[in-house]
Parts: structure tokens; sequence; C-alpha cells
């Protein structure tokens, strides 16, 4: 068993390095100082506190929309909605930081929590849509990605748009809604902690309460679920609905913690992040919530500097 | 004197983990006969195949072919090269090819770079013909019943010129008539000088068809005969180490109080197996109440009705007095049902989760098993414990997946988890099918037990042996009708039941 968990261990290893060997021998070939790009590519996000926030701030959205796809396959749903859920959760919770008049002292959690009930359609759609008629939700969470970011959209432009930005940008974002930075030096803010504490939650709901139980049997073989009588559809619906919320609250996350203004112009494609954070998190066993972030910091380190570039 | 097909000499094997699955296996397999290999889940017959078929090396010993001795470098290729060929349990068929597709599938005939399907499809045809093994080579396999797809899998092996046919409990899957066609074509390849290699748990077939017996236990031959010179209950003793104990039981005559009564319950459905027509009996405390019948007479629709899967069409029904007509099966199993499915892969459990989970399934609500809404890990992974000991499931450990246990313990751990519930009801459909000797007569001992102690048993089980050593009363189905009411008692045989069964006869 150890032996084995070693050399998979090993193995993730080998071929994380033979990745990097691959990528990088092309930007060797075309730089001028290759030596100067390669150090800057391997240790520059270790260099200073700066860059080390940076992997911190890339992954604190992926803590919240991996948890949301581990939890919706988790029951044997291929819902892809996260990404949309990511996206409207983040809009809704400008519009009620710019038009709903919340007092200050809670108006950044009360924008989460609205961002992330509203948002959490993106997931629940998908998995009603599945559990009344049947329809796949791989290929309905995939279309309504779409349909999310233009009712997102629309609500941007016409309600939340600062004529004078110049582009399609909110208003400012009042002080009162921004997430506290939590580190002094770099952008990590409070969320990153929040996501830590849903990841943990995560796993005792699953791993822990009857709930997650049920979530599991259920996941694990519909057949057996409906041998022991469980309310299936319920059970997979609730979950939905739960990764929904969870991946919804990250985009809400995003936009106080990160933004001035609200500024996607497009699915910011965290939700896909989340799916390949999940998938390399062991979603399929194991405690997941404790390999989340330094997995999601370890695919910050592999692809921000890259962007930085 | 040629030398012997197969000849296996002091072969040991030792798993990484420590368990010894060969302990010096030496007997021989002659040309132009079938070989019968007994022994119960884990005795060593699947390793000592897949040995002579390369799939695992020895760590001792020899393994002969016509005399030579197989080198180290032995592989299913070299296996198929000496003209030995296997089919699992499982079947290795692509579901989504055709029948032609299957068979030919690593050596197409070519055409230029494309595949000659025409020249496949006569291959296929004239092997088919030759071994009288009828099939359409056009079929696509996933359209195909258990039993035609075990046919190709034979085919699939006899296109290639096999000597040795290694068959791996084949008729686990079948019903009783494909078992019977299946004895058939295997009595004609004999007959045209095929070496059969057959595994089996059941004694019948064993007899049915082998000309010798071998019986492995723990690792070690421990009987090897022709099967003329053994008796059954001497191979069984074999098989187990011990005595078996029939678990035979007195019928009771005295009857309880009502537990479940039926009445005119009828079901239209497409599919013979699901179709009931005008089904009534009473179940009574203590009692438990047998249900023959030919596969696929009905036998599916009855237990899916009564465990809430399905809601029938029209009758009534009521349990301990009260209307549970059209339950679903949450309502059921709180009224006090308990059931132990035929498929426990399907139904009785998920593989993929631990034995723990898997064994406080329906009482995973429980107070006791932690604070709601929490779930004690702890108290969860002791209450799997007391199961796993009380039944004497062979697993690492609560956390094993259930996927890693043979077919026997898993079916053992689902019975612990459903007796332990105490139904007033317990529907055991098809208990002891496909699990070794040993599995069965424990299920069947807990079976009675729970009946001692007041359950009513509903007992749907294909084996007529195993039907009648425990009903008191046994109801035979035919075409989704009652065909026969019958008390059990010495004077009621298997081939006394048999013209019910056939839609011969009826005494309803």
């Amino acid at each position: 068993m150890i032996r084995t968990a070693v050399l998979a261990t090993l193995l993730t290893l080998a071929l994380l390095l033979a990745v990097v060997a691959v990528v990088l021998v092309p930007i060797v070939l075309v730089l001028p100082d290759p030596r100067g790009a390669v150090g800057m590519f391997l240790f520059g996000p270790l260099a200073d506190l700066r860059h080390l926030g940076n992997i911190v701030e890339a992954a604190t959205p992926l803590m919240f929309t991996g948890l949301a796809v581990a939890l919706m396959f988790r029951v044997g749903m291929f819902n892809l909605g996260a990404e949309g859920s990511f996206f409207l959760g983040g809009v809704f919770a400008t519009f009620a930081i710019l038009r709903l008049h919340l007092p200050d002292p809670i108006m950044a959690p009360v924008a989460i929590l609205l961002g992330a009930a509203v948002g959490s359609l993106g997931c629940v759609v998908p998995g009603v849509l599945r559990a009344r008629f049947g329809a796949s939700e791989l290929v309905s969470s995939l279309m309504l990605n779409y349909a999310a970011l233009f009712a997102g959209l629309y609500v941007v432009n016409y309600m939340l748009r600062d004529p004078n930005a110049g582009a399609m940008l909110s208003y400012r974002l009042p002080a009162a809604a921004k997430l506290p930075r939590i580190l002094p030096g770099t952008r990590v803010h409070l969320g990153v902690l929040v996501g830590l504490a849903a990841c943990a939650l995560g796993g005792v709901y699953l791993f822990a309460t009857r709930w997650g139980y049920e979530a599991r049997v259920v996941g694990a073989n519909p057949g057996f679920a409906r041998h022991l009588g469980l309310p299936i559809t319920a059970v997979a619906a609730t979950v939905q609905a739960l990764g929904g919320f969870a991946a919804a609250a990250g985009g809400a996350i995003e936009v106080q913690g990160m933004y001035l203004r609200f500024s996607w112009q497009a699915l910011p494609g965290a939700g896909w992040n989340g799916l390949v954070v999940a998938i390399l998190a062991g979603l399929y066993g194991g405690d997941f919530a404790m390999d989340r972030a330094p997995l999601g910091g370890l695919r910050a380190v592999v692809t921000l500097p890259a962007a930085d570039a | 004197m040629t030398p012997p097909l197969v000849a296996f000499r002091d072969v040991e094997k030792t798993f990484p983990n420590g368990v010894r699955a060969l302990r010096g296996v030496t007997f021989v397999v002659r040309a132009g006969t079938c070989h019968a290999i007994c022994g119960e889940n884990g005795a060593g017959k699947s390793t000592l195949m897949k040995c002579l078929f390369g799939l695992e090396t020895p760590d001792s010993g020899s393994i002969l072919i016509d005399g030579r001795a197989v080198g180290p470098d032995h592989s299913p290729r070299a296996a198929a090269a000496a003209g030995i060929g296997m089919v699992h349990q499982h079947f290795s068929l692509v579901a989504s090819l055709t029948v032609a597709e299957n068979i030919v599938l690593g050596r197409e005939p070519t055409h230029g770079p494309l595949i000659d399907r025409a020249a496949a499809r006569a291959e296929v045809r004239r092997t088919a013909t030759r071994f009288q093994l009828a099939v359409d080579p056009d079929a696509q396999v996933a359209g195909l019943s258990v039993a035609a797809q075990q046919k190709v899998e034979i085919l699939k092996a006899l296109a290639r010129d096999v000597r040795l046919l290694i068959l791996d409990e084949p008729t686990a899957v079948l019903t009783p008539q494909e078992t019977a066609e299946l004895f058939e074509r295997l009595r004609h390849l004999r007959a045209e000088g095929l070496t059969i290699i057959f595994i089996s748990h059941k004694l019948r077939e064993v007899r049915a068809l082998a000309e010798h017996v071998t019986v492995l236990r723990e690792g070690r031959v421990v009987g090897d005969a022709p099967i003329g010179a053994i008796s059954d209950d001497a191979i069984a003793r074999l098989v187990m180490g011990r005595e078996v104990r029939a678990a035979r039981r007195e019928v009771r005559h005295a009857l309880g109080p009502e537990v479940l009564r039926v009445a005119a319950l009828s079901m239209p459905a497409a599919a013979a197996a699901d179709r009931l027509v005008d089904v009534s009996f009473v179940l009574h405390a203590g009692e438990i109440l047998g249900v023959a019948g030919v596969e696929g007479n009905g036998q599916r629709g009855l237990v899916s009705v009564l465990s809430g899967l399905t809601r029938p069409a029209s009758g009534q029904a009521s349990l301990l007095g009260r209307d549970v007509w059209r339950m679903d099966t949450a309502a059921l199993r709180r009224a006090g049902m308990g059931h132990l499915p035929a498929d426990r892969f399907a139904q009785g459990g998920a593989r993929t989760l631990s034995v723990a989970d898997n064994a406080i399934g329906g009482e995973h609500r429980s107070p006791a098993l932690g604070r709601w809404p929490l779930l004690s890990r702890w108290r969860v992974e002791r209450r799997a414990a007391t199961m796993v000991s009380a039944y004497d499931v062979r697993c690492r450990g609560p956390r094993a997946l259930l996927g890693s246990l043979s077919g026997g313990n898993a079916q053992k751990l689902i019975a612990a988890r459903e007796f332990a519930a105490e139904p007033k009801l317990l529907i055991a459909d098809e208990p002891t099918r496909g699990i070794d000797i040993r599995a069965a007569a424990f299920i069947r001992t807990q079976i009675i037990a729970l009946a001692e102690r007041g359950s009513a048993v509903l007992l749907i089980s294909a084996d007529l042996d195993e039907l009648l050593s425990l009903a008191d009363r046994v109801l035979v189905l035919f075409g989704g009708r009652i065909a026969a009411r019958l008390e059990n008692g010495p004077s009621l045989t298997p081939e006394a039941l048999g013209p019910y069964m056939l839609g011969l006869r009826t005494a309803a």
C-alpha cells in the first residue's frame, strides 16, 4: 500500500519534471538569455514574498471551483457548470455591492452569500434537468455556461456599467466591499482562509456526515442506493446546489478580493481549472480537501510565470 | 506412452502480500479429456490456471506442456502458440464490435490496408459450423445475451486452433437451459479431440461433464481421481476440508402469525422475467417460502415489486397487517422488509466503497453511529468489524474496498448487513449463487437462524437442492403464474418439481 503510494508520487513528480523540461526546450532555443529566463521560470515564483503571494492568489479561486467539481462528481454527475456559477457569483456579488445599498459592516459577506446563492443556479439547472428529464448534465451544463456568461454580461452592461470607464467595466467597488489583505507586501486576501475552510468543510461533509454518506453511495452505485431506498434525485440535486454555491462563492470572493471593478468580459476559466485541480487532487478517492491547496498552488507555479512573460 | 498434455510438478506460488496461493501442486491433464478442478474461492484454482496461461509465473516447480517444461518467459502469447485458450469468468469482448470482428481481433484477414470483412465472416462461419456453435457473425456483441457472448468467447479461442480450452466457472452467469446447451457443445468439442479444463463449484456439473477431477484446498492438491472413483460426498468433503453439514431443516407445520399477504398481484411487462399474473400467497412468521421456477418466469418481477423497486399494475399487499400497496423501497424497509439481492455488485453493495461504508447502508441514519449529523468513523468501523467477525468475512479490514473481496465474502457482508436489521420479512433472491460451498452453507445457516427468530423468508433460488433443504413450502412460478403450491417433505424432489416448472402440470 505505502510502497504503491510512494511509487505513484514519484511517478507524478517525474512526469512533472518531464513536462517542465519539454516546455523549457523551445523557450531556451528562442531567447537571447536562456539561463536567466530558465532561472526566472523555475525559481522566480519562489524568489520573494510577492511572487509567493501570486501563487496563493492564483490558487484561491481554484480551491472553490475544485471543491465544487469534486462534490458534484462524487454523486456521479459530470456537471461542468462550475464555470458559469463562478462567473455569475462574481456578477451578482457586484450587483449586491453596487445596487442594494447594503450597510458597510455587512456589505462584503452579504455580497458573497448573495452572489453564491444566485450563481449556484449555474450548477443547479443542469442537475435538475438531469434528475427530472434525464438530459445529459454534461451537455446542458456546457451550453448553459454560455447562457450564464451572456446573462451576466447583460446585467453588467445594463445595470452595473460605469459609462465613464471607457470599457465594459462596472463602477468602482467601495472599500467596504473588499476583502482585507492578510499578508503585507502581497495581494493575498481573506478569501484564501475561507477557501481552506470550505475545502475542509467539504471533506467533513462527504466523509463524516450522513448526507455525505448518502451522496457517496449514490455516486458509487445508484443501484445500491435504490436498494437502500435512498432518495437519489434529491441527494444528487442537493449536492449540485452545494457545488454551485461553492463555485459561485469563489467567483464573488475573487472579485471582492482581487479587483477594483468587475471586469470579466468572458468566462474566466476558473471552473475548467477547478476540474483539473479536482482530478489532480485525487477526486476519486482519498482526502481530497487536504490536497487541494498545495496542488492548486502547484498549478499556479507551472502556469503563472508563463502568463507573466 | 505419450506424455500428458499438461503436467504440473511441485508448482509453488507466493504472492508479494504473503499469501501462499500454490503449495507443491502436482497433477496431470491427459489429452482429449474433460478435467474438472474444484475448490473453494481462494483455493488456488485461478492462480494455477493463470500460471498455465502465462499470466502469472510460479516461484518454483515446473509446468510441462507435451512433456516440455515451459520457460521463464512463458506468456499468454506463448500459451496461445502452444494451443491453450482461456475463457475467463469476465469476458474480454469489445462490446461495440461485431461477433466476427471480435473473433478475428488481433489477426484480421487483410485486403491491402483494409480488413477483409468477407473473409473474416467466412472464417467465423466455418469455425462456428465445425464446432456447432451457431452465432451471427454480424451481430453486435453489446446486443447479445450473456450465453451468446460466452459462445463468442469460446469461438474466439477455438478460432486460434486451441488444443486445450480452460473454462473458469462458465456456468456462473448462465440459466439452467443455457448451461445444458453449453454442456452439449462442450461434449461435442471433446468428441472433436479438444481437451477441456473446467473450473466449477457445482458438483452436479462436474459429474455431468468431467472424466477426472482434481480438488484444491489452500493451494494444495487434496484429491485427484477419475470421476467414477469418487462420490459427490467425498468431493464435497475434500473441498470443505471437513464433513459438510447439509443445512437441512425440519419442516414446520405450526404456522406463526401472518406477516405478508399478497393478493391478485399482476404486472403486465415486456420481459417475461418481470411478468406477473394473478399471484396470491400468504407468508407467516418463522416460515421459509421457496419460489421455484425456470429463470425468467416472473421471479424478477416478484422480487422487484415486493422490494419496492417497481409498482405493480393491480393487486393488494399487506405487511404485518399494514397496507403496503405500491410503497417504495424506503417505506417498505421502514415497515420491516429486508432484501438480499441476487446481483451483489449491482444492487447489494458498491464495489468502490469500503467494507465499512457497505456495512452501514440502511442503518446509516441510526443514532448509534454518531451524533447527528456526523457519522463517527470509529463507531462505523467498529460496527463493520462486528459484522466481519460474526459472518467470517475474509478481508483486510473495514477500510478494504468491497471490490477487493471475493464473491462469497462480499455476499456474506451484504447478508450480515441485511440480517442485522432483523427484518420481519426477508426476500432472499439467489442468496448463494456463484459463491463457494462454505460461504453458501454459512448463509443458509443464517437464513434458517433468522426464520427461527421469527422472520418470514421468501427464498427465490434456481438451486433446487438449496430450495428443498430450506423451504417449508414451495411455490412454482411458470409464465408469471403460480403453477403449484407444494408442502415440502421427503417426497418432494427436484424431479417432482420438474413438470410444474416446465408448465406440464399445475397444482395451484
